[in-house]
Protein backbone atom coordinates (compact mmCIF):
# COMPACT_ATOMS: atom_id res chain seq x y z
CA UNK A 1 0.00 0.00 0.00
CA UNK A 2 1.25 3.42 -1.18
CA UNK A 3 1.31 6.55 1.07
CA UNK A 4 0.28 10.14 0.84
CA UNK A 5 2.48 12.50 2.93
CA UNK A 6 -0.09 15.84 2.90
CA UNK A 7 1.98 18.10 5.22
CA UNK A 8 3.47 19.71 2.10
CA UNK A 9 -0.02 21.54 1.49
CA UNK A 10 -0.60 22.86 4.82
CA UNK A 11 1.78 25.61 4.05
CA UNK A 12 0.12 27.62 1.55
CA UNK A 13 3.91 29.15 0.52
CA UNK A 14 5.90 25.85 0.40
CA UNK A 15 4.51 24.22 -2.98
CA UNK A 16 3.44 25.86 -6.45
CA UNK A 17 -0.18 26.69 -7.01
CA UNK A 18 -1.31 25.99 -10.45
CA UNK A 19 -4.59 27.10 -10.67
CA UNK A 20 -5.72 27.70 -13.81
CA UNK A 21 -2.86 26.36 -15.36
CA UNK A 22 -4.55 22.10 -15.25
CA UNK A 23 -6.44 21.22 -18.03
CA UNK A 24 -7.81 17.87 -18.19
CA UNK A 25 -7.74 16.37 -22.13
CA UNK A 26 -9.57 14.19 -23.81
CA UNK A 27 -6.38 12.12 -24.81
CA UNK A 28 -3.84 10.19 -23.62
CA UNK A 29 -0.31 11.52 -24.06
CA UNK A 30 2.37 9.28 -23.69
CA UNK A 31 4.76 11.40 -22.14
CA UNK A 32 5.73 12.15 -18.76
CA UNK A 33 8.04 15.34 -18.00
CA UNK A 34 8.24 19.46 -18.72
CA UNK A 35 6.66 20.72 -22.12
CA UNK A 36 6.22 24.24 -23.64
CA UNK A 37 2.62 24.39 -22.69
CA UNK A 38 1.94 28.13 -22.81
CA UNK A 39 3.78 28.56 -26.14
CA UNK A 40 1.69 26.23 -27.66
CA UNK A 41 -1.66 25.47 -26.12
CA UNK A 42 -3.62 28.68 -26.67
CA UNK A 43 -7.19 28.48 -25.32
CA UNK A 44 -9.45 31.25 -26.46
CA UNK A 45 -12.65 32.61 -25.04
CA UNK A 46 -15.35 32.02 -27.33
CA UNK A 47 -19.24 33.52 -26.98
CA UNK A 48 -20.73 30.06 -25.69
CA UNK A 49 -22.08 29.70 -21.98
CA UNK A 50 -23.19 26.62 -20.35
CA UNK A 51 -24.95 27.16 -17.12
CA UNK A 52 -23.50 30.75 -16.74
CA UNK A 53 -19.86 29.77 -17.51
CA UNK A 54 -18.12 30.67 -20.46
CA UNK A 55 -16.76 28.20 -22.46
CA UNK A 56 -13.21 28.34 -24.19
CA UNK A 57 -11.30 26.66 -27.57
CA UNK A 58 -8.25 25.28 -28.05
CA UNK A 59 -6.46 22.82 -30.50
CA UNK A 60 -3.95 20.42 -29.77
CA UNK A 61 -2.51 17.82 -32.13
CA UNK A 62 -4.73 19.21 -34.86
CA UNK A 63 -8.05 18.07 -33.12
CA UNK A 64 -10.15 20.61 -31.78
CA UNK A 65 -11.01 20.66 -28.18
CA UNK A 66 -13.89 22.53 -26.15
CA UNK A 67 -13.53 23.28 -22.47
CA UNK A 68 -14.75 25.05 -19.08
CA UNK A 69 -13.46 26.30 -16.17
CA UNK A 70 -14.47 24.19 -13.11
CA UNK A 71 -13.95 24.91 -9.51
CA UNK A 72 -13.02 22.33 -7.44
CA UNK A 73 -16.04 22.49 -4.31
CA UNK A 74 -14.79 24.19 -1.48
CA UNK A 75 -12.95 22.07 1.47
CA UNK A 76 -11.18 19.99 -1.98
CA UNK A 77 -8.05 20.36 -3.74
CA UNK A 78 -6.41 19.46 -6.45
CA UNK A 79 -2.92 18.22 -5.35
CA UNK A 80 0.15 17.25 -7.89
CA UNK A 81 2.26 14.08 -6.58
CA UNK A 82 5.76 13.34 -6.77
CA UNK A 83 7.48 10.59 -5.50
CA UNK A 84 8.99 11.37 -1.93
CA UNK A 85 12.27 12.27 -1.41
CA UNK A 86 13.52 9.13 0.23
CA UNK A 87 15.85 10.72 3.45
CA UNK A 88 16.39 9.33 6.24
CA UNK A 89 16.54 11.28 9.60
CA UNK A 90 20.43 11.98 8.86
CA UNK A 91 19.14 13.56 5.54
CA UNK A 92 20.98 10.78 3.77
CA UNK A 93 19.28 9.02 0.81
CA UNK A 94 18.03 5.35 1.60
CA UNK A 95 18.68 2.30 -0.17
CA UNK A 96 15.63 2.08 -2.62
CA UNK A 97 14.11 -1.25 -1.65
CA UNK A 98 14.49 -3.62 -4.94
CA UNK A 99 10.27 -4.14 -4.52
CA UNK A 100 8.73 -0.93 -4.00
CA UNK A 101 6.29 -1.51 -1.86
CA UNK A 102 5.63 0.85 0.15
CA UNK A 103 5.63 3.78 -2.13
CA UNK A 104 6.05 7.30 -0.35
CA UNK A 105 4.14 10.17 -2.45
CA UNK A 106 4.07 13.73 -1.57
CA UNK A 107 2.50 17.16 -2.50
CA UNK A 108 4.39 19.26 -5.43
CA UNK A 109 1.87 21.36 -5.81
CA UNK A 110 -1.97 22.15 -5.55
CA UNK A 111 -4.97 23.52 -7.77
CA UNK A 112 -8.09 24.96 -6.69
CA UNK A 113 -9.83 24.84 -10.44
CA UNK A 114 -8.92 22.84 -13.81
CA UNK A 115 -10.04 23.09 -17.49
CA UNK A 116 -11.72 20.02 -18.42
CA UNK A 117 -11.72 20.00 -22.17
CA UNK A 118 -13.85 17.81 -24.75
CA UNK A 119 -12.75 17.00 -28.31
CA UNK A 120 -15.53 19.06 -30.51
CA UNK A 121 -18.50 18.96 -28.06
CA UNK A 122 -18.89 21.30 -25.31
CA UNK A 123 -18.73 20.29 -21.46
CA UNK A 124 -21.72 19.04 -20.23
CA UNK A 125 -22.81 17.93 -16.80
CA UNK A 126 -23.47 14.99 -18.37
CA UNK A 127 -20.15 13.95 -19.07
CA UNK A 128 -18.70 10.96 -17.15
CA UNK A 129 -15.62 13.24 -15.82
CA UNK A 130 -18.23 15.93 -14.64
CA UNK A 131 -20.35 12.76 -13.02
CA UNK A 132 -17.70 12.24 -11.02
CA UNK A 133 -18.09 15.01 -9.18
CA UNK A 134 -21.29 13.83 -7.54
CA UNK A 135 -19.25 11.56 -5.15
CA UNK A 136 -18.06 15.09 -3.22
CA UNK A 137 -22.06 15.47 -2.22
CA UNK A 138 -22.38 11.60 -1.81
CA UNK A 139 -19.46 11.17 0.78
CA UNK A 140 -20.66 14.19 2.17
CA UNK A 141 -23.98 12.46 3.55
CA UNK A 142 -22.20 9.30 4.36
CA UNK A 143 -19.60 11.00 6.77
CA UNK A 144 -22.01 13.25 8.03
CA UNK A 145 -22.60 12.71 11.95
CA UNK A 146 -25.78 11.82 12.94
CA UNK A 147 -27.71 14.01 14.71
CA UNK A 148 -30.91 13.25 17.39
CA UNK A 149 -32.92 15.59 15.38
CA UNK A 150 -32.49 13.37 12.01
CA UNK A 151 -33.18 10.32 13.70
CA UNK A 152 -36.17 11.96 15.47
CA UNK A 153 -37.24 13.23 11.98
CA UNK A 154 -36.86 9.72 10.08
CA UNK A 155 -38.70 7.94 12.94
CA UNK A 156 -41.59 10.35 12.26
CA UNK A 157 -42.10 9.33 8.56
CA UNK A 158 -39.21 9.87 6.92
CA UNK A 159 -39.93 13.36 5.60
CA UNK A 160 -37.29 16.24 5.70
CA UNK B 1 -13.87 38.97 -47.89
CA UNK B 2 -14.75 40.33 -51.08
CA UNK B 3 -16.50 42.77 -53.13
CA UNK B 4 -19.61 42.16 -51.04
CA UNK B 5 -20.37 45.31 -49.30
CA UNK B 6 -22.39 46.80 -51.98
CA UNK B 7 -24.60 44.99 -54.15
CA UNK B 8 -23.61 46.16 -57.91
CA UNK B 9 -25.70 47.63 -60.08
CA UNK B 10 -26.25 45.00 -62.67
CA UNK B 11 -27.29 42.59 -59.97
CA UNK B 12 -30.77 42.13 -61.12
CA UNK B 13 -29.71 40.72 -64.80
CA UNK B 14 -28.71 36.83 -65.15
CA UNK B 15 -24.93 36.91 -63.95
CA UNK B 16 -22.02 33.57 -64.17
CA UNK B 17 -20.25 33.11 -61.84
CA UNK B 18 -16.61 31.22 -61.69
CA UNK B 19 -15.73 29.52 -58.42
CA UNK B 20 -12.05 27.98 -58.09
CA UNK B 21 -9.64 26.86 -55.23
CA UNK B 22 -6.03 27.61 -53.97
CA UNK B 23 -3.99 25.50 -51.78
CA UNK B 24 -5.99 22.44 -51.65
CA UNK B 25 -2.62 20.35 -51.73
CA UNK B 26 -0.48 22.34 -49.50
CA UNK B 27 0.62 20.72 -45.85
CA UNK B 28 0.96 24.61 -44.40
CA UNK B 29 -1.88 27.08 -44.28
CA UNK B 30 -5.05 28.14 -45.23
CA UNK B 31 -7.35 26.46 -48.25
CA UNK B 32 -9.05 29.78 -49.86
CA UNK B 33 -11.79 29.17 -52.17
CA UNK B 34 -12.64 32.24 -54.46
CA UNK B 35 -15.54 32.92 -56.82
CA UNK B 36 -15.86 36.17 -59.55
CA UNK B 37 -19.12 36.52 -61.46
CA UNK B 38 -20.54 39.28 -63.71
CA UNK B 39 -23.52 39.74 -65.70
CA UNK B 40 -24.39 37.61 -68.44
CA UNK B 41 -23.64 40.60 -70.91
CA UNK B 42 -20.21 41.47 -69.90
CA UNK B 43 -19.08 37.66 -70.69
CA UNK B 44 -17.66 38.65 -74.18
CA UNK B 45 -15.25 40.90 -72.92
CA UNK B 46 -13.89 38.68 -69.97
CA UNK B 47 -11.75 36.80 -72.53
CA UNK B 48 -10.29 40.31 -72.96
CA UNK B 49 -9.25 40.82 -69.74
CA UNK B 50 -6.91 38.06 -70.64
CA UNK B 51 -7.24 35.48 -67.25
CA UNK B 52 -5.66 32.59 -67.24
CA UNK B 53 -5.04 30.05 -64.91
CA UNK B 54 -3.51 31.17 -61.83
CA UNK B 55 -0.79 28.66 -61.69
CA UNK B 56 0.19 29.05 -65.46
CA UNK B 57 1.02 33.45 -64.52
CA UNK B 58 3.75 34.60 -62.57
CA UNK B 59 3.72 35.80 -59.11
CA UNK B 60 3.48 39.60 -60.31
CA UNK B 61 1.17 38.89 -63.16
CA UNK B 62 -1.18 37.59 -60.53
CA UNK B 63 -1.11 40.29 -58.15
CA UNK B 64 -1.66 42.99 -61.36
CA UNK B 65 -4.86 41.19 -62.64
CA UNK B 66 -6.14 40.53 -59.63
CA UNK B 67 -5.90 44.60 -58.99
CA UNK B 68 -7.19 45.75 -61.92
CA UNK B 69 -10.34 42.85 -61.32
CA UNK B 70 -11.13 44.74 -57.70
CA UNK B 71 -10.90 47.80 -59.89
CA UNK B 72 -13.35 46.60 -62.60
CA UNK B 73 -17.00 47.79 -62.12
CA UNK B 74 -19.00 44.81 -63.61
CA UNK B 75 -17.23 42.39 -61.28
CA UNK B 76 -17.48 41.02 -58.24
CA UNK B 77 -15.37 38.48 -56.72
CA UNK B 78 -15.58 37.11 -53.04
CA UNK B 79 -13.40 34.50 -51.16
CA UNK B 80 -13.54 31.78 -48.54
CA UNK B 81 -10.10 31.51 -46.59
CA UNK B 82 -10.26 27.94 -44.47
CA UNK B 83 -7.96 27.99 -41.47
CA UNK B 84 -5.23 25.34 -41.32
CA UNK B 85 -6.31 24.67 -37.68
CA UNK B 86 -10.12 24.63 -38.99
CA UNK B 87 -8.92 22.03 -41.87
CA UNK B 88 -7.20 19.49 -39.44
CA UNK B 89 -10.19 20.09 -37.10
CA UNK B 90 -12.84 18.84 -39.23
CA UNK B 91 -10.80 16.39 -40.83
CA UNK B 92 -9.81 14.69 -37.64
CA UNK B 93 -13.15 15.43 -35.94
CA UNK B 94 -15.38 12.99 -34.25
CA UNK B 95 -17.39 12.84 -37.15
CA UNK B 96 -14.93 13.36 -39.57
CA UNK B 97 -15.45 15.32 -43.24
CA UNK B 98 -13.12 14.51 -45.62
CA UNK B 99 -11.41 17.50 -47.75
CA UNK B 100 -13.78 17.00 -51.06
CA UNK B 101 -16.47 17.50 -48.50
CA UNK B 102 -15.16 20.74 -47.18
CA UNK B 103 -14.45 21.81 -50.87
CA UNK B 104 -18.09 21.41 -52.09
CA UNK B 105 -19.45 23.29 -48.39
CA UNK B 106 -16.81 26.10 -49.09
CA UNK B 107 -18.15 26.53 -52.75
CA UNK B 108 -21.49 26.52 -52.15
CA UNK B 109 -21.30 28.85 -49.01
CA UNK B 110 -19.68 31.32 -51.72
CA UNK B 111 -23.11 30.42 -54.35
CA UNK B 112 -25.58 31.30 -51.03
CA UNK B 113 -23.25 34.73 -50.36
CA UNK B 114 -24.06 36.42 -53.63
CA UNK B 115 -27.21 35.04 -54.02
CA UNK B 116 -27.93 36.58 -50.80
CA UNK B 117 -26.40 40.16 -51.97
CA UNK B 118 -29.55 40.24 -54.39
CA UNK B 119 -27.05 38.65 -57.51
CA UNK B 120 -29.50 36.65 -59.95
CA UNK B 121 -27.03 33.94 -60.57
CA UNK B 122 -28.20 31.71 -63.79
CA UNK B 123 -24.92 29.75 -64.59
CA UNK B 124 -22.45 28.72 -62.49
CA UNK B 125 -18.82 26.94 -63.52
CA UNK B 126 -16.60 24.98 -61.52
CA UNK B 127 -13.74 23.12 -61.35
CA UNK B 128 -14.29 19.54 -60.32
CA UNK B 129 -13.94 18.02 -57.18
CA UNK B 130 -14.12 14.37 -57.06
CA UNK B 131 -16.41 13.39 -59.42
CA UNK B 132 -18.14 15.29 -61.76
CA UNK B 133 -21.48 14.42 -62.55
CA UNK B 134 -21.94 13.82 -59.04
CA UNK B 135 -20.92 17.45 -57.79
CA UNK B 136 -22.78 18.87 -60.29
CA UNK B 137 -25.83 17.17 -59.11
CA UNK B 138 -25.06 18.07 -55.72
CA UNK B 139 -25.14 21.44 -56.49
CA UNK B 140 -28.27 21.69 -58.91
CA UNK B 141 -30.38 20.09 -55.86
CA UNK B 142 -29.12 22.87 -53.63
CA UNK B 143 -29.50 25.48 -55.89
CA UNK B 144 -32.19 24.77 -58.68
CA UNK B 145 -32.44 27.97 -60.14
CA UNK B 146 -28.77 27.65 -61.60
CA UNK B 147 -27.34 25.69 -64.34
CA UNK B 148 -24.07 24.04 -63.36
CA UNK B 149 -21.07 23.37 -65.54
CA UNK B 150 -18.85 21.44 -63.44
CA UNK B 151 -15.61 20.09 -65.36
CA UNK B 152 -12.15 19.08 -64.89
CA UNK B 153 -9.87 22.25 -65.98
CA UNK B 154 -12.30 24.42 -65.98
CA UNK B 155 -9.80 27.23 -65.00
CA UNK B 156 -8.05 27.41 -68.42
CA UNK B 157 -11.98 26.38 -70.28
CA UNK B 158 -13.74 29.28 -68.89
CA UNK B 159 -12.38 32.95 -68.15
CA UNK B 160 -14.58 33.53 -65.24
CA UNK B 161 -13.08 30.54 -63.45
CA UNK B 162 -9.85 31.64 -64.54
CA UNK B 163 -10.49 35.13 -62.63
CA UNK B 164 -11.74 32.91 -59.72
CA UNK B 165 -8.62 31.08 -59.32
CA UNK B 166 -6.47 34.46 -59.69
CA UNK B 167 -8.63 35.84 -56.90
CA UNK B 168 -7.97 32.30 -54.70
CA UNK B 169 -4.53 32.34 -55.66
CA UNK B 170 -3.52 35.89 -54.77
CA UNK B 171 -5.45 35.51 -51.61
CA UNK B 172 -3.98 32.47 -50.44
CA UNK B 173 -0.66 33.38 -51.06
CA UNK B 174 -1.02 36.72 -49.24
CA UNK B 175 -2.29 34.66 -46.17
CA UNK B 176 0.32 32.38 -46.00
CA UNK B 177 2.79 35.49 -46.29
CA UNK B 178 1.14 37.25 -43.53
CA UNK B 179 0.47 34.34 -41.47
CA UNK B 180 0.10 35.23 -37.58
CA UNK B 181 2.04 32.35 -36.13
CA UNK B 182 0.25 32.08 -32.69
CA UNK B 183 2.63 29.80 -30.75
CA UNK B 184 5.40 32.10 -29.18
CA UNK B 185 8.15 29.68 -29.07
CA UNK B 186 11.55 31.42 -29.48
CA UNK B 187 12.49 29.38 -32.32
CA UNK B 188 9.43 29.87 -34.48
CA UNK B 189 10.41 31.05 -38.43
CA UNK B 190 8.84 32.25 -41.49
CA UNK B 191 10.34 30.39 -44.30
CA UNK B 192 7.07 28.53 -45.12
CA UNK B 193 7.97 28.12 -48.80
CA UNK B 194 4.94 27.51 -50.45
CA UNK B 195 3.74 24.78 -48.36
CA UNK B 196 3.38 22.26 -50.68
CA UNK B 197 4.62 18.98 -48.95
CA UNK B 198 7.30 18.41 -52.30
CA UNK B 199 9.09 22.18 -51.70
CA UNK B 200 12.60 22.14 -50.07
CA UNK B 201 11.89 25.32 -48.11
CA UNK B 202 8.22 23.75 -46.83
CA UNK B 203 10.42 20.18 -45.78
CA UNK B 204 13.22 21.89 -43.84
CA UNK B 205 10.54 24.29 -41.95
CA UNK B 206 8.71 21.05 -40.67
CA UNK B 207 11.74 19.63 -39.90
CA UNK B 208 12.91 22.50 -37.44
CA UNK B 209 9.25 22.89 -36.26
CA UNK B 210 8.21 19.76 -35.21
CA UNK B 211 7.42 19.37 -31.52
CA UNK B 212 7.66 16.15 -29.84
CA UNK B 213 4.43 17.11 -27.92
CA UNK B 214 2.55 19.37 -29.63
CA UNK B 215 3.56 18.00 -33.35
CA UNK B 216 3.75 21.44 -35.15
CA UNK B 217 2.40 25.00 -34.79
CA UNK B 218 -1.37 25.36 -36.20
CA UNK B 219 0.25 26.48 -39.39
CA UNK B 220 -0.09 22.54 -40.35
CA UNK B 221 -2.36 20.75 -41.14
CA UNK B 222 -2.41 17.97 -39.22
CA UNK B 223 -4.61 15.63 -41.12
CA UNK B 224 -2.30 15.62 -43.79
CA UNK B 225 -0.24 12.23 -44.44
CA UNK B 226 2.97 14.79 -44.34
CA UNK B 227 2.49 15.71 -40.27
CA UNK B 228 1.55 11.99 -39.26
CA UNK B 229 4.82 10.57 -41.17
CA UNK B 230 6.56 13.22 -39.48
CA UNK B 231 4.90 12.55 -36.07
CA UNK B 232 6.22 8.99 -35.81
CA UNK B 233 8.05 8.71 -33.33
CA UNK B 234 7.26 11.53 -31.82
CA UNK B 235 5.24 11.40 -28.42
CA UNK B 236 2.48 9.44 -29.04
CA UNK B 237 -1.33 10.63 -28.69
CA UNK B 238 -4.42 8.87 -28.63
CA UNK B 239 -7.83 9.72 -28.83
CA UNK B 240 -11.06 8.18 -27.77
CA UNK B 241 -12.44 8.87 -31.33
CA UNK B 242 -9.51 7.26 -32.46
CA UNK B 243 -10.59 4.26 -30.45
CA UNK B 244 -13.67 4.18 -31.38
CA UNK B 245 -13.52 3.48 -35.39
CA UNK B 246 -11.09 0.85 -34.41
CA UNK B 247 -13.54 -2.28 -33.98
CA UNK B 248 -12.89 -4.67 -31.65
CA UNK B 249 -11.80 -3.81 -27.88
CA UNK B 250 -12.76 -0.24 -29.04
CA UNK B 251 -15.08 -0.03 -25.81
CA UNK B 252 -12.61 -1.12 -22.93
CA UNK B 253 -9.89 1.05 -24.22
CA UNK B 254 -12.43 4.25 -24.36
CA UNK B 255 -13.30 3.37 -20.73
CA UNK B 256 -9.44 2.84 -20.17
CA UNK B 257 -8.85 6.54 -21.49
CA UNK B 258 -11.51 8.29 -20.02
CA UNK B 259 -10.59 7.39 -16.72
CA UNK B 260 -10.35 10.23 -13.89
CA UNK B 261 -7.28 11.79 -14.01
CA UNK B 262 -5.09 8.93 -14.67
CA UNK B 263 -4.52 9.19 -18.45
CA UNK B 264 -0.83 6.98 -18.79
CA UNK B 265 -2.47 3.91 -19.70
CA UNK B 266 -0.80 1.69 -17.71
CA UNK B 267 -1.49 -2.34 -18.08
CA UNK B 268 -2.07 -2.44 -14.67
CA UNK B 269 -5.30 -0.71 -15.06
CA UNK B 270 -6.92 -3.45 -16.37
CA UNK B 271 -7.09 -5.22 -13.54
CA UNK B 272 -8.85 -2.14 -11.59
CA UNK B 273 -11.40 -1.33 -14.02
CA UNK B 274 -14.20 1.17 -13.08
CA UNK B 275 -16.44 -1.32 -14.50
CA UNK B 276 -15.73 -4.60 -12.89
CA UNK B 277 -18.40 -6.93 -11.91
CA UNK B 278 -19.89 -6.21 -8.52
CA UNK B 279 -19.36 -2.52 -8.40
CA UNK B 280 -22.21 -0.70 -7.51
CA UNK B 281 -24.15 1.42 -10.42
CA UNK B 282 -23.17 4.63 -9.31
CA UNK B 283 -19.89 4.27 -9.18
CA UNK B 284 -19.61 2.25 -12.59
CA UNK B 285 -21.57 4.89 -14.43
CA UNK B 286 -19.25 8.07 -13.04
CA UNK B 287 -16.06 5.46 -13.83
CA UNK B 288 -14.69 6.28 -10.18
CA UNK B 289 -12.95 3.42 -8.78
CA UNK B 290 -10.47 3.16 -5.57
CA UNK B 291 -7.09 3.22 -5.98
CA UNK B 292 -4.72 1.62 -3.29
CA UNK B 293 -1.45 1.81 -5.57
CA UNK B 294 -0.29 4.02 -8.26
Amino acid sequence: MGTIDLRAAANENSIADLSSQVHQLPCCIRFDGPAQVSHYFKPKSIEVEIDGVKTEEAHFRGRKLQGAPISLPSGYSGFVLGQASNLNANGKRKAPSPTEENQCWEVKAKFDNLTYWNHDNLPSKDDTFMRSFHLFSIAEALHKPVKVEDLVAVSNGGKG
Amino acid sequence: MGSDCLTPEWASQPCLIGIDEAGRGPVLGPMVYGCMYCPISYQSSLASLHFADSKTLKEEKREELYENLKLDKSLGWAVDVIDPRELSAKMLAKNKTNLNEISHNSAMGLIKRVLDMGVLLTEAYLDTVGDPDKYRIKLSERFPSIKFVVSKKADSLFPVVSGASIVAKVTRDRALREWLVEETGEDINRNFGSGYPGDPETKAWLVQHKHSVFGFPSLARFSWGTCTAHLKGEVEVSWESDEADESGNSSKRQAKLSRFGFTTCESRSEEIESSGKGRCKFFQARKIQQLTQF
